[in-house]
């Protein structure tokens, strides 16, 4: 038992963390930490640096500098100084993620797309994996369609295939980014009860969404970041209905129309 | 029926081992000096566009006699068909880095960031993420290039290589009858551009019914 295991204890830890692209500051110095099984939710205005701060959590983009903590893995990283890619590999693989995009391989078939990783990343024979693939995607409902390829699905259920392909590798945490942004509402709504589901099992999460009746519901905390900065964090009735900040003020009335 | 079509015939085997030789070199040459041509080091970038652009610019007729008539001023000396399917070969390179290049940008960068996401690492990412998709949409581009290889190989028959178009020329001398001649000639040429084509196109609409890329 690690000191991060006691109640209460962040198990996912960004501190510091700015990503630069050129003169623009797109994440201002970031600090966030996780409890063990939290979910919580990023929000605010487009352009505000929350998908670039997750992309930096899992260090797809590299930031300018930051610490990054899950569990006992850790990784600092400081200016000029660019992480090598074997610095980078443990951190990445307790971190599970899922794109708007949902970005599946187009030419594996939804079980080769949940099991490639497994046996090239975790050294599963091909037979475990399959195995393990086709219970999750038992799981998100998608077992029939184990032999189709990406193309062949609709939109809700490549987004639950990319869910079971970042679960298959066994992640601490997940990271969704704009998960159902580019899904129709109903069709979004498959993929949130996965997600909401995946919640009550315990997992943690880390969601960037603009899907606010999520964020209140099923979030523990609600992080606003505006301008690449965190604004306001708090229990997601606190921040909805009585916000400290006036830009959260002015990003919810304008999403919540009041 | 003319009596030397079995004659002319007997350089299909020489072509195709050109075509086919040179083609594989320029398919494997053309991999490193793609990925280096899109490297985020100028040092390895540039020296790559260059050898890229002076393959490309220059005639292959040109780079023929170079090799055949020029190396051995300086010693290299090379034989016919080692000079047709090295310099065809080396020159393909360039053109298939092209073609891969052009594939590269296909594909959408997301496919990039879901292998990087998932821990693959950067070997398993070329092999099992960007080369299938890459195979996928440079395929019918390489085919076409494949069957401009393949004429491009009469060229060997200029520094001696006994192939289809050498032996045509050797059979319309003897005859006087080039039309005859070359109309064989030519015909062979049809007979074996036009497999290539029609695998190629049943392969590309095969895979495309199963799924598309970028």
């Amino acid at each position: 038992m690690g000191p991060d295991r006691r109640a209460g204890a962040a198990f996912l830890e960004a501190s510091g963390v700015t990503m630069r692209f050129g003169d623009h500051v797109a994440v201002r110095d970031v600090t966030l930490s996780l409890a063990r099984g939290e979910v919580v939710s990023i929000i605010g205005p487009s352009g505000a640096g929350k998908s670039t701060f997750l992309r930096c959590v899992n260090l797809l983009e590299i930031p300018e500098q930051g610490s990054l903590r899950v569990g006992d893995t850790s990784l600092t990283v400081r200016p000029g100084a660019k992480p090598r890619e074997k610095d980078i590999q443990p951190l990445r693989r307790k971190l599970g993620m899922v794109f708007q995009n949902f970005n599946l391989f187009p030419h594996l078939t939804v079980l080769r797309n949940v099991s490639l990783a497994q046996e090239r990343v975790l050294g599963r024979s091909r037979a475990e994996a399959e195995a393990r693939s086709m219970s999750l995607l038992d799981r998100v409902g998608l077992a029939g369609k184990a032999g189709a390829y990406p193309g062949r699905c609709s939109g809700g259920q490549q987004q639950r295939v990319a869910i079971a392909r970042a679960l298959a590798l066994d992640p601490a945490v997940m990271l969704f980014d704009e998960p159902t942004s580019a899904l129709d509402p109903e069709v979004g709504a498959e993929v949130l009860a996965v997600m909401k589901e995946l919640a009550g099992e315990g997992m943690t999460m880390l969601v960037v969404t603009h899907e606010m009746a999520f964020a209140r519901d099923v979030s523990d905390r609600i992080v606003v970041m505006v301008d690449g900065a965190v604004v306001e964090a708090g229990e997601p009735r606190q921040v909805m209905s009585d916000p400290s900040h006036p830009r959260t003020r002015s990003f919810l009335s304008a999403v919540l129309g009041r | 029926m003319f009596q030397y079509t079995g004659y002319i015939l007997a350089g299909v085997g020489g072509t195709v081992a050109i075509t086919v030789a040179a083609f594989a070199i320029g398919a494997l040459l053309g991999v490193p000096l793609a990925v280096a041509s899109r490297s985020g080091h100028r040092l390895v970038r540039w020296p790559a566009i260059s050898v890229i652009e002076v393959l490309r610019s220059v005639p292959n007729l040109v780079w023929l006699f170079l090799v055949f008539f020029g190396l051995p001023e300086v010693g290299i000396r090379l034989g016919p068909w080692a000079t047709a399917i090295l310099t065809l070969g080396v020159t393909s390179s360039a053109y298939l880095a092209e073609i891969y290049r052009g594939g590269f940008s296909g594909l959408g960068q997301g496919q990039w960031l879901a292998s990087k996401a998932l821990g693959l690492t950067t070997w398993d990412r070329g092999r099992h993420v960007l080369a299938p998709q890459l195979a996928r949409v440079v395929s019918p581009t390489m085919a076409t290039y494949a069957i401009s290889l393949l004429k491009e190989s009469a060229l060997a028959s200029t520094i001696g290589v006994v192939e289809l178009t050498f032996r045509g020329g050797l059979v319309s001398q003897r005859t006087g009858d080039g039309l005859t001649t070359f109309v064989v000639v030519g015909v062979v040429y049809l007979l074996l551009s036009l497999p290539l084509a029609y695998t190629s196109r049943r392969v590309d609409s095969r895979l495309r019914a199963k799924f598309s890329v970028g």
